[in-house]
């Protein structure tokens, strides 16, 4: 475990010293701008829609954050060189990926607790409040998908480059968040081949739409019950572990390129 | 008492497509434990596909590789190893001491320990003064020196130095000669490449020459070379016509 902890410390100092950070304070400005400006639209005194929009906008941010952070740790070790010694320790490919994982998705999951702590200020600010039991599921479980993303990210970046990960991770991701929890209503229409196709892509790809409690935040419905928390939560643990599998099966014999490395 | 490192009928073959290259042919080598040993070739000759089977980066396509008894492709095996890589790079987002402290948490070092051993290290590569600094803001040369650093950290009962003395300036090369002089004044073992041939006859007490995959040399400095011939006429002359 402290070989793991070792590589995720190394994963936060660098976010940190490449000042990585300043996106994460654009990002942050952009929510309070966004918040801030309903009022433009005269919808201020609507909290709901300051929530909405809140939420979604931390969403899509710390979305994004985890897929970049994420998408670049392993290629850019290999690009740099900086792969060979750390292999050459008593460090397992496994470690390392775990490690990788761990610093970003603690880094994506930090940036998301900003985020909520924003938007709950704002919320207050507006004379709304959050019910801070499903405050804290919502929280919960959109750190679990950022788990899952995360761990995406890192599996496509086993065997593609920075570019090519992240732009994978986008698609799935993306297919995941958006196309997943329609498919229902598209089988419906769907005959034959397309059928087949949507049938296979709800079942291999993870269900985001069950992490997402951002409704029950906007209109109140108060928090869900513990117990499906938790059976959310392992649904999350058991696909981040596919893709940890996959992720290592990808890397575990590796060969790595060693040229042009100066 | 088990070889520092022990290499039996190793072959590494690297296929792209329809096309195979032999990197490494029926390479045997068994380098006892205090030994300072030249791994010497022309480029491409397989040196660095040999450190990287070593270091469990390749798995070999034939034979076998151990390091103190223990199977390469076991990570137990690299707890007793430092290794300098050919064209050394680190997180340069660090300084010298916390990218040593990294490197020593790898290793599993006691706190205490591994401040203390910072202490005794950082002077030995003549980094003393510039630990606390980015690396980011490190010479070509003192890059080169903390890279060695962290191979050191673990006090290493077997160091592998890819071209170590590549970039260095002929201080930092006297350095480095002092280095594996202390290490070998310890009882360490050290396999070291490079093409510097006058460092090498300065510093081994064995050779092994590879050409194309092959051993086509190996003996203590002393004996292999002719009376009278210089390590690079040698070298010339076993690598041309092996």
């Amino acid at each position: 475990m402290t070989r793991i902890l070792t590589i995720a410390s190394t994963v936060w100092m660098e976010i940190i010293r490449k000042k990585d950070v300043y996106v994460l304070l654009i990002l942050l400005g952009t929510l309070l701008m966004a918040l801030v400006s309903l009022n433009v639209f005269g919808l201020g005194g609507t909290v709901k829609y300051v929530k909405d929009l809140g939420l979604l906008m931390a969403l899509i941010f710390s979305w994004i954050l985890g897929v970049n952070i994420s998408s670049r740790e392993l290629p850019s070790e290999e690009a740099q060189g900086t792969v060979f010694p750390l292999l050459a320790k008593p460090i397992t490919r496994a470690e390392l990926i775990c490690g990788k994982w761990l610093g970003t998705w603690s880094i994506a999951s930090a940036a998301t607790l900003l985020f909520y702590i924003l938007i709950t200020g704002v919320v207050q600010f507006k004379g709304g409040t959050f019910n801070l039991a499903a405050l804290l599921q919502a929280f919960i479980l959109h750190s679990l998908t950022l788990g899952i993303i995360c761990i995406i990210a890192i599996a496509f970046s086993t065997r593609m480059n920075q570019d090519a990960s992240a732009a994978m991770a986008y698609v799935v991701t993306g297919t995941a968040f958006f196309v997943v929890p329609r498919i229902p209503e598209l089988m419906a229409q769907a005959t034959g081949f397309s059928a087949n196709v949507l049938f296979l892509l709800y079942n291999l790809l993870p269900h985001f739409e069950v992490f997402d409690m951002r409704k029950r935040l906007v209109h109140d419905f108060g928090p869900a019950s513990w117990k499906m928390v938790l059976i959310v939560a392992c649904y999350g643990v058991l696909i981040s572990l596919v893709f940890f599998l996959a992720a290592w099966l990808a890397y575990r014999n590796k060969r790595f390129s060693r040229g042009n490395l100066m | 008492m088990d070889p520092a490192i022990e290499v039996k009928d190793l072959s590494v073959v690297f296929s792209s497509g329809n096309k195979e290259f032999t990197a490494l042919d029926g390479l045997n080598l068994s380098i006892p434990c205090g030994q300072v040993f030249g791994f010497l070739g022309p480029n491409g000759a397989g040196k660095t596909t040999t450190m990287h089977v070593l270091l469990g980066f390749i798995s070999a396509t034939r034979g076998e590789a151990r390091i103190f008894g223990t199977d390469v492709r076991e990570s137990i095996a690299r707890r007793r190893i430092g290794y300098l890589s050919e064209h050394p790079d680190t997180y340069r987002f660090l300084t010298g001491r916390e990218l040593l402290t990294m490197a020593g948490r790898l290793f599993l070092i006691g706190r205490r320990q591994l401040a203390s051993r910072i202490d005794e290290i950082l002077p030995l590569v003549g980094i003393g003064e510039a630990a606390n600094r980015k690396i980011a803001t490190y010479s070509r040369g003192m890059m080169q020196r903390i890279c060695l650093a962290q191979a050191l950290i673990n006090d290493p009962d077997l160091v592998i130095l890819d071209e170590p003395t590549g970039g260095l300036d002929p201080i930092g090369r006297m350095d480095i000669r002092k280095i594996i002089a202390d290490l070998k004044a310890r009882g360490k073992t050290v396999f070291f490449s490079s093409h510097e041939l006058s460092e090498v006859e300065l510093v081994c007490d064995h050779l092994a020459i590879l050409s194309k995959g092959r051993l086509v040399a190996q003996g203590p400095a002393s004996k292999i070379i002719p009376p009278g011939e210089s390590l690079e006429k040698y070298f010339m002359k076993v690598v041309n016509n092996p």
